[in-house]
């Protein structure tokens, strides 16, 4: 590629950004911090913007932060967001393994196929918050859960974009 | 754990295998942790309480700037429509005046009578008063954040109220926030009754925002649409004759009742010593009990 090598050096101090390796983990708990913000809903129709940006990071990359540190995040999520604490490091490790069980057994990958796994864990997700709230008494029927699933798998595209760039930005390309 | 083979090296397998061994770990932790919080909840209120800590500041900030925001749009939309809002307002000050008048001939009546029955009744005085400043974004419980907490003398199981209606009840507390266990949550039981005509009913949350109400006694159905519940202050968690619900929609065996405060409008929200301190005591033992 002489042509490239001859172009202007606009790629010359590009590198990653210092502390690189801790951005993926930085931006999910920034996602958990969202739950934080002053906006009183009295339907619960949100997203998990902490799970949301989990499993974006984990099907961009196979290794965005080493397999272990779901769980402390998954803490982290659970203290912030009031669920049941354990749901998320349970999940969120979970959610590790399966996506690299995924991994070997997919032979290839496009963006359809990341979006239907996404929804997959995305449903599973609700799923276990309707199971875990009817044993602590909160049996409401799964229809309700509905709503904010369908808005969760809608989201998925916009947080995967996001985290996308974050990513890009962080590698300095 | 990045790839399925990371190759000949001995060392990069092993740390495959213990990176694996780690995850397993995070899972068995995180379900022992579960279910700790889940048979006995009282156990990580400390942690619970720092959180909130933590958060709270942060949202009792943006708070501000929301409802800056909108103040500006519901204001410029006052001006708009002030000739018409101000002719509507005239008609209504006149109207409660009259009731006020009435009240008050009520209130003088209810004391002499209180004072002939020698009634007592504990003297209701506000714990402490905060911002609802925000809420579970993401779960089938309903709870809000209150920007008030163990410093104000907040304590768990308190009543929460808004000028408009009850709010909830105080489930955890930190030093500068607490959070709320709202009507709207299912696990969430009022006892109340009819305004109307004293008849008791149970209010349930459906955790969608809205109430279910059911009717103590079987029979026929009591409601009508528009009717409003107040508290009993059975049990003695809730103070009595606070505002809970409006009937919007009728069931078979009940109905659907809007929460009169909307936590998400309730600008400030009053904490109140709970109604019989006692309830709250015996109100955490079969808590505890039914959790599986």
């Amino acid at each position: 590629m002489v042509r490239a090598a001859l172009s202007s050096p606009k790629r010359f101090g590009h590198a990653p950004r210092p502390l690189a390796l801790f951005v993926p983990a930085a931006t999910v708990i920034a996602a958990s911090l969202l739950s934080a913000l002053p906006i009183v809903s009295t339907s619960g129709w949100f997203p998990d913007f902490g799970y949301l940006a989990l499993i974006s990071w984990r099907l961009l990359r196979a290794d965005p932060w080493p397999a272990w540190w779901a769980a402390p995040l998954g803490f982290v999520n659970d203290l912030f967001t009031g669920y049941p604490i354990g749901f998320s490091i349970a999940l969120w490790s979970a959610t590790m393994l399966a996506l690299d069980l995924v991994d070997r057994r997919t032979l290839w990958r496009d963006y359809w196929i990341e979006w239907m796994v996404a929804a997959v864990l995305i449903a599973l997700n609700e799923w276990l918050h309707w199971r875990v709230a009817r044993l602590i008494g909160a049996d409401i029927p799964f229809s309700m859960m509905l709503p904010q699933l369908l808005i969760s798998v809608c989201a998925f595209p916009l947080s995967a974009w996001a985290v996308s760039r974050v990513d890009r930005w962080r590698l300095g390309r | 754990m990045a790839t399925a083979r990371p190759g000949w090296s001995r060392r990069a397998q092993y740390g495959l295998f213990f990176s694996f061994l780690a995850v397993i770990a995070g899972i068995v932790i995180g379900l022992i942790l579960l279910a700790v919080s889940l048979i006995a909840p009282k156990t990580f209120d400390g942690l619970r309480g720092v959180a909130l800590d933590v958060t709270g500041p942060v949202a009792t900030a943006l708070h501000e700037v929301s409802v800056t925001a909108q103040g500006l749009v519901t204001g410029a939309d006052d001006y708009w429509d002030a000739a018409r809002q101000n002719g509507e307002l005239k008609r209504e000050r006149k109207a409660m005046l009259q009731r006020m008048v009435e009240a008050k001939a009520i209130h003088q009546e209810n004391l002499q009578l209180k004072a002939a029955l020698q009634l007592r009744q504990r003297v209701r005085d506000t714990v402490a008063t905060g911002r609802i400043v925000g809420s579970s974004f993401n779960s089938p419980r309903r709870f809000a954040i209150l920007s008030a907490g163990s410093r104000d003398g907040v304590g768990e199981g308190m009543p929460v109220r808004s000028a408009s209606g009850l709010v909830g009840r105080i489930v955890d507390v930190g030093d500068f926030a607490s959070r709320v266990l709202l009507v709207s949550d299912r696990t969430s039981i009022v006892p109340a009754r009819l305004l109307r005509n004293g008849i008791p009913v149970i209010v349930q949350g459906r955790g969608d925002g809205t109430v279910e109400i059911r009717p103590l006694e079987v029979g026929r159905n009591p409601f009508r649409p528009g009717d409003i519940i107040i508290t009993s202050g059975t049990g003695g968690l809730y103070p009595p004759l606070v505002p809970v619900a409006r009937v919007v929609t009728l069931k078979d065996d009940g109905g659907i009742a809007l929460p009169l405060s909307d936590p998400a409008t309730t600008s400030f929200a009053i904490v109140e010593p709970a109604f019989e301190p006692t309830a709250i005591a015996a109100e955490a033992e079969p808590a505890a009990d039914t959790a599986p």
